[in-house]
């Protein structure tokens, strides 16, 4: 039982990453992922929602009416979304400004609806809480790989700190335009999902 | 069982009506609670942000606004109206201002360069920026543009750094007449007081022209009398 609870903690960081294998959370892992600072700043804003929607939904889940299930959800995540919003403004203001609209749509990120759905509403609170912070970690663990690879060759930086020194700018180098645009974090993640069910070969098709 | 259950059930109307109620006011209730908590420290932020575009528009680094600039209000005629009710506070409403005929002036104390504050509308959504003049009150020093929701790769190109390095040098007045900055399509080509407009970016060209000039028009008077002193002082 114990091992089961942890298993839903660890198993969305590999082997049923919400990205790569359940292939959810796309479209954001496209926009914010230019520069490694908001592609990490919202992997942690989509891991808190997830986690504290999992959480209270599941302490709601037996008194929740069928037939209002959806807008129940629906209430608890955009309250939720709200209020982290308000405080990224608050405390960390540049960042709100560079995610701007994706704050709001984290509400509408399909892993968050997804896990309370298919997890949340039939199980304790516990495994549910661990499930939405495995599941945001897994989503952001892999906004933090494109955020890397596309901020790196992109704009030769990490975190807004020149990496790529001077001397290869002289010597030719030049940043990779097409990582700057949407296309290549497709790309990305295409190369990762690739290595990924290569080393778990249970995930391949037949 | 037996028990008897709370308002009919789980799948009662009752019960529905009566937990999306229940639900909705403490939502409620959570958010104000959090809006109302976090606003000071949000609009702080906001503050700060205006304060450092302003002192972006004469080059100046972050934070040195509070050193540097003299704040204070003009009417349309040009006379200083107010020094103490905070010009920064218009900037969060400054349509509104400019329609009350109370228009923010932002001083740089040690060299007499002065920031405009602007505001109009994009193709989508509303556009402002600062302009800031040389002690010449002719040429332009810098010029700092932002946006709310123009289209990125086009008309969102004006609140670039690239875009805007056209502006510093380019002046506003031809002659007594106050012309505003011409933003041209196809390219300005060195002509007198114009920009390149933004490739596929037409209408946010169009509005930024707009605002300029319409912007600019409201210190005018104020411009004019300075220029005046300025003169004068200079010949005594």
């Amino acid at each position: 039982m114990k091992n089961k609870t942890f298993q839903s903690l660890t198993n969305p960081l590999a082997k049923n990453n919400p990205v790569l294998v359940q292939i959810l959370g796309i479209c954001s892992a496209l926009a914010v992922t230019t520069q490694l600072k908001p592609a990490l700043v919202m992997g942690l804003s989509v891991t808190a929602v997830c986690a504290f929607s999992n959480l209270v939904l599941s302490l709601l889940r037996n008194g929740i009416p069928d037939r209002i299930r959806i807008i129940v959800q629906l209430v608890v995540i955009a309250a939720l979304v709200t209020i982290v919003n308000d405080i990224l403004k608050a405390y960390v203001y540049d960042v709100s400004k560079q995610l701007s609209v994706y704050v709001g749509l984290i509400i509408t990120n399909c892993i968050i609806m997804g896990r309370v759905e298919a997890f949340a509403l039939s199980n304790k609170p516990l495994p549910s809480l661990l499930d939405g912070i495995g599941n945001g970690l897994g989503y952001g663990a892999v906004l933090v790989i494109i955020g890397f690879v596309r901020e790196l060759f992109g704009n030769g930086s990490l975190f807004g700190y020149q990496i790529i020194p001077e001397c290869f700018y002289e010597a030719g180098y030049v940043n990779n335009g097409l990582m700057l645009f949407p296309p290549a974090a497709l790309i990305i993640v295409g190369i990762i999902i690739w290595v990924h069910r290569t080393t778990n070969k249970d995930l391949q098709e037949k | 069982m037996g028990k008897k259950k709370f308002l009919g059930g789980k799948n009662s109307n009752a019960y529905i009506v009566f937990y999306s109620t229940v639900m909705v006011v403490i939502v409620a209730i959570l958010l104000a609670f959090t809006s109302l908590s976090l606003k000071e420290k949000q609009n702080a932020n906001e503050l700060n942000e205006k304060k450092d575009a302003i002192a972006a528009s004469l080059g100046l680094g972050k934070g040195s606004y509070d050193s540097v600039i003299e704040a204070y209000v003009v009417n349309k005629e040009g006379q200083v109206i107010s020094t103490t009710d905070t010009p920064l506070q218009k900037l969060f409403d400054l349509t509104g201002s400019f329609a009350k005929g109370e228009f923010p002036v932002f001083e740089n104390k040690s060299t007499g360069e002065i920031v405009f504050p602007l505001t109009g509308k994009g193709l989508w959504d509303d556009i402002w920026g600062y302009v800031a003049l040389e002690a010449d009150l002719n040429t332009i020093k810098g010029a700092i543009f932002d946006h709310a929701g123009e289209t990125p790769g086009l008309g969102a190109e004006i609140a670039t750094a690239k875009y805007q390095a056209q502006f510093p040098g380019q002046t506003i007045y031809e002659g007594d007449q106050l012309v505003g900055i011409y933003v041209v399509k196809g390219g300005a080509q060195g002509a007198a007081h114009s920009v390149d407009a933004v490739t596929g970016g037409t209408k946010t060209s169009e509005g930024l022209q707009k605002m300029i000039k319409e912007c600019l028009d409201n210190y005018d008077a104020f411009l004019k009398a300075r220029k005046a002193n300025v003169v004068t002082e200079n010949a005594e």
